[in-house]
């Protein structure tokens, strides 16, 4: 008996440990950050929505923004934008990533992204992130380096100086697991 | 038939020959298209799918990319067998082959699956409501131009501040004791055309396309405000300017409402000095400057003043 018992408790051993886990996105920051030499602004949208599957050690996340839920206190400024990266078209900026299950856990972590925008897609490798442990759930703070040129925007300008090509985004965003 | 004529006939023939199946002939003939359109098993288009295109005899292959509607289209092809493929993020790809002839259009549409990966999750599950996933090439259209027609109200506002400001600066020259009428036409002139401009620019702003659902809010405000200030000034400038300039072409003493034309256009210059830093400066120094402006007029500390202010503090938070 004593051997079928181990037999069977090896057998589900894996199962257990390679259980499979979801994470919800609670809330969210993003700002994206414009330099020009006569303005700074800040956009900022608290309406990302995001989802992340593990499966087999490997977790892939999914997040989403609506373009049009940034807000940089100016909405003269908030149509431009959303006219100059195609917004009504392509109406959300779409990220995702794949991570290992074993690296969600305190400090810092290397991701590689794929982030849809403007409707063009780009790839940044090894963005760093800072993850802190609360309880189950996790919060994650870090930087996209994302430019201007990378979705094949045509910079605006103001008084025929453009805005610089680099729109670093800030994101600050908190998970809780699901089971 | 000529005997000597007939002798030439094979070589004639083999040059025919030669020219209608050379490859420099047929190389000439790379007009056909594929077209088609990429959507998920629900039948929405799939934007930014990425669609390739290969010649199955030579190899080569182009990639092409969906646009909005899900639609691709690859042209100037040669006529043969081509392998087309679809794929797209969180898709299965799918691949078709199709034959296309001289000059011919052949369709191949893909309708993709989401990919058998499942731990990938999809957009979908998010819950974002179809209104804000879905794109509008019409609301696109629309921004297009009212983007543009903003460019030209503001290409039309700076020009105007030269003219403006060689009318304010020839105004000093226009009034006085001087019977002169140079200092006058010229002044006068420096007003038409100010006027001319400031107007066309106007019509840019006034008709440029609303977006339903905006509010209003940022240095946008101050920008507008000052329109109805500057907007009446430049109305009444002229008509004044008018009048004090047929009195004075009378030998007469500018006198009656016409003696407060400058009056009104320094009151006109300065708000749209207001209006133009409002848009250029950071929100901080747009305030600042408003508030200078409106002291040295001698506006005081005026309701509008108290709300821009708390737009410039919620703006810098």
């Amino acid at each position: 008996m004593k051997p079928i018992l181990a037999v069977l408790l090896l057998l589900t051993l894996p199962a257990i440990v390679r259980a499979d886990s979801q994470w919800v996105l609670e809330k969210s920051t993003l700002t994206y950050h414009v330099s020009h030499p006569l303005h700074e602004a800040d956009g900022v949208s608290h309406e990302a929505r995001g989802k992340g599957v593990c499966q087999a050690g490997q977790c892939n996340f999914l997040i989403a923004a609506p373009v049009k839920s940034f807000n940089s206190g100016d909405s003269n400024r908030d149509l431009h934008m959303i006219e100059v990266v195609r917004g009504a078209e392509f109406p959300m900026v779409v990220v995702r990533t794949e991570l290992p299950e074993a690296e969600i856990k305190a400090g810092p972590i290397h991701a590689d992204l794929e982030v849809q925008f403007a409707g063009q897609t780009a790839h940044y490798k090894q963005v760093l992130f800072q993850l802190t442990m609360q309880g189950g759930d996790i919060s994650l703070t870090g930087t996209i380096p994302a430019t201007v040129s990378d979705f094949k925007i045509d910079p605006p300008k103001l008084l025929m100086i453009p805005i610089k090509n680099e729109i670093p985004v800030r994101v600050e965003m908190s998970w809780q697991r699901e089971k | 038939m000529n005997p000597k004529a007939a002798k030439f006939l094979p070589v004639l023939m083999f040059v025919v020959l030669w020219l209608a199946y050379s490859p420099c002939a047929q190389a000439q003939v790379a007009s056909a298209t594929i077209s088609g359109k990429v959507t998920n098993s629900s039948g929405t288009a799939v934007a930014s799918a990425t669609v390739s295109v290969k010649n199955v005899a030579t190899g080569e292959a182009i990639e092409a990319r969906t646009d909005s509607a899900g639609s691709y289209a690859v042209k100037n092809l040669v006529p043969g067998d081509y392998e087309v493929s679809a794929s797209a993020p969180g898709f299965a790809s799918k691949t078709g082959k199709v034959a296309v002839t001289q000059s011919a259009t052949q369709t191949l549409d893909f309708s993709l699956a989401a990919s058998s990966n499942a731990a990938a999750p999809s957009l979908s599950e998010l819950g974002f409501p179809s209104s804000e996933t879905k794109a509008n090439p019409q609301e696109q259209a629309r921004l297009d131009k009212r983007s543009h027609m903003l460019q030209m109200h503001q290409r039309l506002g700076l020009i105007t501040t030269v003219p403006l400001v060689a009318t304010v600066i020839t105004g000093a020259l226009a009034g006085g004791k001087s019977t002169s009428s140079t200092d006058r036409d010229l002044h006068a002139a420096l007003g038409s055309a100010t006027a001319g401009l400031y107007f066309a620019s106007a019509y840019y702003a006034i008709f440029a396309p609303k977006i339903p659902g905006t509010k209003t809010e940022g240095n946008i405000r101050l920008h507008k405000a000052m329109a109805w200030i500057h907007g009446p000034g430049m109305i009444l400038t002229p008509i004044l300017g008018e009048m004090a300039f047929s009195q004075k072409s009378q030998g007469e003493k500018v006198h009656g409402i016409a003696q407060y034309h400058s009056d009104v256009a320094i009151i006109t210059a300065a708000a749209y000095g207001v209006a133009i830093l409002s848009v250029t400066l950071k929100s901080g120094s747009a305030s600042r400057s408003a508030h200078r402006v409106a002291a040295a007029l001698g506006l005081g500390h005026s309701h509008s003043a108290d709300t821009i202010v708390e737009d410039d503090s919620s703006a810098n938070r």
